[in-house]
């Protein structure tokens, strides 16, 4: 116990202070949709589960120091920012309340294991250093056709979102200046990195996943959360035959609630 | 251990203290500032904020975790345990969840989220042990440890930080990044003191006996003592660790816990241990516990485990902890350990007041030895006590007397 502990905080410590994700998996963004996956026409009901959004200041020697506020109010503006992109690809989305019991288990079991799985296909797959020759030609990760179940929540498709934002404080931003003028190289500044993926409920089949380790966007206002959120569902999968959106109102719902009005 | 660590990985900066590795700052809070245990408390700054809202993240998962205890007796037994030690007004700032782990272990996190293994539970004598641990862990969190830690952490990095920078000559620099570093892991020492020193004050405050929490580091040392001869390797015992150990060594809390408790009894009235009522609070969760404890194939370990539970006394050797003992005997299944198992069965039958599933272990190892018609009436007598058992169907067919 002492050992698990002592590594893991020298692990924090050296974690913190030197590599960020993308030292690991390497630079830039990475996404993939299943083959030939096509959204279906008409009516497409998607699943919003409960976004995994965290928002803090990275101090002067890289540990990451949590923020209410700004995760709160980066919480708001990302789902704002969400509706509207929907909203443009004539999708409807519906927010998975917070939900107790059973339901509220099953909820929390198919986000991690979401989770868990997008991680492989990043790490096997999607970013280079790790990839498995098995998987090279095919994006075949499944949650197992069980997600049926999810789809009394009032969806077909679930959509899944993450996003990790540590800002560098002025003492970090310093240590970068001081760092290019030393002559020591970069001193990274700023953790921002986030993921999305889309299940196909019936089949339980990962259909789109797309990550970046170096987002852009300030996800604490308004403007940057829109930004945020179209990097999030960069080649996000188009419409069958690649029509134009159905003309019609748009609707975003809660379950367990009546429909919300419809948006002008 | 490891998978509390899993859960929490994601917020491994924001960490819970954990009881068995960890953690102090100079003086307790000296300032008028209230403590985070009453009533109506808000977080105080921006940091404070920010782990709150973490830990109330992590909270939630934990609450639907499947390793979570949902009994509600359990629950409330442990968390009457608490509230008698701390009192029911800095009791009520805190929420307890019993995790499913066969480890020795509990942490605290700063908002008053308290997690309590059911390995521990399994470890404590009595209620004044858990008692102890469970006021230790208060201390951590009345004592706002998370958030000194982090600062302190905050502070050191920043320094560090700028030591990487500096043009100084490599091994000076080297030597002083050392000394920061270690210096983070002497704080968390100097806070697990104060953890260890707070939780005696509670214990003679609430009337049990102070020399409890000494005992719990006598125990657990001689644990790993056991563990170690059994798997040829060091102990930990005296190990400390080094610089970087994050808990003071188990000898030295030892000794200093018996010190202060001394000090403690001389001033303290009533010095309870209830082991009775302990056990009696445990009976339903026994069975699983030292399922829980078989599967983790520490044969020495569990033994000396048992043994101390039993104390020097014969008569020590309670029907829980016979079954237990033949539970252990039962899975490492090496030559002659079928007929102790079945003979440490017997004898828990005999005594009464054990787990019904003493029939069951007494029948597979008498099945196991050859004794196949005294085994499958074993059995059946077990099916007859508790028709709803999980494996009611297999051991059915097992019992059943062969068509001749």
């Amino acid at each position: 116990m002492k050992r698990w502990m002592t590594a893991a905080m020298a692990a924090m410590l050296a974690l913190g202070m030197a590599a960020p994700a993308h030292a690991q998996f390497g630079a830039g963004e990475a996404s993939a949709v299943r083959e030939d996956f096509v959204l279906p026409q008409g009516e497409v009901r998607i699943l919003v589960f409960r976004p995994e959004i965290r928002v803090g200041a990275q101090t002067m020697g890289g540990m990451h120091e949590p923020n209410a506020e700004w995760t709160e109010t980066a919480k708001g503006n990302i789902m704002a920012a969400l509706e509207a992109e929907q909203a443009a690809r004539g999708t409807s989305l519906v927010i998975v309340p917070e939900l107790d019991g059973e339901q509220g288990e099953l909820v929390a079991d198919y986000t991690a294991l979401f989770q868990t799985v997008a991680g492989e296909a990043f790490q096997h797959k999607l970013f280079p250093g790790n990839r498995l020759p098995s998987k090279r030609h095919d994006f075949d990760w499944t949650l197992g056709a069980e997600t049926e179940q999810l789809r009394a929540l009032g969806g077909d498709y679930g959509l899944f979102l993450v996003t990790n934002d540590s800002y560098g404080s002025t003492g970090r931003k310093v240590l970068q200046v001081l760092g290019a003028v030393a002559g020591v190289g970069l001193v990274p500044s700023g953790v921002h990195m986030g993921y999305a993926g889309l299940v196909d409920l019936r089949t339980g089949h990962l259909v789109w996943l797309n990550g970046d380790l170096q987002m852009g966007g300030d996800v604490r206002t308004a403007e940057g959360a829109q930004k945020r959120v179209a990097q999030l569902l960069e080649e996000f999968p188009l419409r069958a035959t690649g029509q134009p959106a159905p003309e019609r109102a748009r609707e975003v719902t809660v379950t367990g609630e009546t429909p919300a009005e419809p948006k002008p | 251990m490891i998978r509390r660590a899993a859960l929490l990985a994601a917020a491994a900066m924001l960490a819970p203290l954990p009881l068995a590795a960890q953690d102090a700052a100079p003086a307790p809070a000296t300032t008028a500032t209230p403590l985070p245990s009453a009533h109506g408390y808000q977080p105080q700054d921006e940091l404070e904020r920010g782990l709150w809202y973490e830990m109330a993240e992590q909270e939630r998962l934990l609450r639907q975790s499947h390793f979570l205890v949902d009994d509600p007796a359990l629950n409330a037994y442990v968390r009457g345990v608490l509230c008698r030690t701390v009192g029911a007004e800095r009791c009520a700032a805190t929420r307890l969840y019993l995790v499913r782990t066969p480890f020795f272990n509990a942490s605290m996190a700063p908002n008053g989220a308290m997690i309590v293994n059911t390995g521990l539970l399994l470890r404590m004598r009595d209620e004044a042990q858990l008692a102890a641990v469970l006021g230790h862990e208060f201390t951590h969190f009345e004592q706002q440890h998370s958030l000194r830690l982090f600062r302190n952490m905050r502070t050191k990095t920043d320094i560090l930080s700028i030591f990487s920078l500096a043009p100084i000559p490599y091994a000076a620099g080297m030597v002083g990044q050392i000394a920061i570093l270690s210096s983070v892991f002497g704080f968390n020492r100097e806070m697990e003191r104060e953890a260890d020193a707070g939780s005696i004050a509670e214990l003679a405050r609430a009337g049990y006996d102070p020399t409890a929490a000494s005992t719990i580091w006598q125990q657990l040392g001689d644990e790993m003592d056991a563990t170690a001869a059994e798997r040829r390797h060091r102990s930990r015992r005296n190990s400390n660790g080094g610089l970087f150990a994050t808990h003071p060594r188990t000898t030295e809390r030892m000794e200093t816990l018996a010190a202060l408790a001394t000090q403690a009894a001389a001033s303290a009235g009533a010095a309870e241990r209830r082991a009775a009522e302990y056990r009696s609070n445990l009976h339903a969760w026994w069975p699983q516990l030292i399922d829980d404890q078989v599967r983790l194939a520490d044969f020495g370990g569990t033994e000396y485990l048992l043994s101390t539970l039993a104390g020097p006394e014969p008569d020590g050797w309670t029907a829980d902890l016979l079954y237990a003992r033949g539970e252990l005997y039962r899975d490492r299944g090496r030559e002659g350990d079928f007929a102790s198992a079945a003979t440490f069965y017997r004898q828990a039958i005999d005594q009464g007041g054990g787990p019904e599933e003493s029939w069951r272990g007494y029948g597979l190892a008498l099945l196991r030895q050859g004794h196949a018609a005294e085994g499958r009436a074993a059995l059946r007598t077990y099916l007859q006590l508790k028709p709803q058992a999980h494996d009611a169907a297999m051991l059915g067919a097992m019992a059943a007397e062969p068509v001749t």
